[in-house]
């Protein structure tokens, strides 16, 4: 941890600075987290409101943060927990089985007026739909957001073993579909 | 199968360097804005209600049918007041016979007419001021309206 990330934390704990050094932590986190929960929610709408609960989590509770990991670690963990509470919300809401969330994903993606994808882009996209959700969360953060898997581990509380496992299952599956696909 | 791992390569490519997803126009600029007004809402307290806002709609159902009733009792009054209702005159009428009731009546009444002349004279009576009704009163009411006739062929 730095010494600016320091400062932040201990502003952030701060009731005179309080309120600017949050402004400061949604400025610079906000895309991060965004794209990170887009990808695992698909639904612009569904990211924008899990994005605010997270925001609203911190500042409530920002003064229980240990500072044991990063605030980007600490960030990345809420996140990740509020985009899997919705996915399991809309599972005991509809009672959906976990393919049933793939078909409530594919849905999303092909219902957002915010995807512009061309054909092999959405394709790509609904193979990485069909992996289990934590599979696709694996694959998410270390293909398109570069986390190393040590940070990825902090994060989601999993072996750099185990995600290293996910993270070659979900290639095979990915590889499968497109090329199912191709044929 | 070289080229089947190509064409993969190039989707994940494709797949990595573009975004197919975007957001809203100007949607980060104006994200910490929105958040924080929702933030503020959430802050602020909820106002501890009284017992009048509970009781708010009752008392108002209350006071209506008060004036309803107000409304319509008062231009009644105003435009009627002779005018009794049924229910009015009849609870008259039993006022009275009550009173008669327990008024003396002399034993030799009894001897000249029957019990449904007597009856039907008494309840003929509705008008009769109760307070001014006399024995002797009584039977001079009957002798006037009721003939010996009627008094024979009713024994």
């Amino acid at each position: 941890m730095d010494s600016s990330e320091k400062e932040l934390i201990a502003n952030l704990k701060s009731a005179k600075y309080r309120e600017k050094a949050f402004q400061l932590l949604v400025k610079t986190y906000q895309e991060r987290l965004y794209w990170h929960i887009r990808k695992i929610v698909m639904n612009h709408d569904d990211t924008d409101d899990i994005l605010q609960n997270v925001y609203i989590k911190v500042w409530k509770n920002v003064d229980g943060f240990r500072e044991d990991s990063t605030l980007f670690t600490w960030l990345f963990r809420i996140a990740t927990n509020e985009s899997l509470s919705f996915l399991q919300k809309q599972r005991r809401h509809a009672v959906l089985s976990m393919n049933e969330v793939s078909d409530y994903l594919t849905d999303s993606l092909e219902s957002d007026v915010y995807f512009d994808g061309d054909e092999i882009q959405k394709k790509l996209q609904l193979a990485i739909i069909q992996l289990p959700e934590k599979q696709r969360i694996v694959f998410n953060m270390k293909y398109f957001d570069e986390i190393k898997y040590e940070e990825m581990s902090e994060i989601l509380k999993t072996s750099v073993g185990a995600l290293k496992a996910s993270f070659h299952f979900a290639v095979k599956k990915i590889e499968e579909y497109l090329d199912e696909d191709h044929k | 199968m070289k080229e089947k791992d190509e064409n993969i390569e190039n989707l994940f490519g494709k797949l990595k360097n573009g975004q197919p997803f975007r957001v809203p126009e100007g949607y980060f600029e104006t994200f910490a804005e929105r958040l924080q007004a929702r933030i503020e809402e959430e802050e602020q307290p909820h106002k501890k209600r009284s017992l009048f806002f509970y009781l708010k709609p009752a008392l108002s159902m209350a006071a209506s049918i008060a004036l309803v009733m107000l409304l319509v009792y008062l231009p009644i009054k105003k435009f009627f007041p002779a005018n009794q209702s049924y229910v009015t005159q009849q609870k008259s009428t039993i006022d009275s016979i009550d009173k008669i009731s327990v008024l003396p009546v002399p034993d030799e009444l009894f001897s000249y007419f029957s019990e449904g002349q007597f009856v039907s004279a008494v309840a003929d009576m509705k008008t009769i001021d109760s307070e001014t009704l006399s024995p002797d009163s009584l039977g001079d009411y009957i002798a006037a309206n009721y003939s010996d006739f009627d008094i024979i062929a009713n024994n």
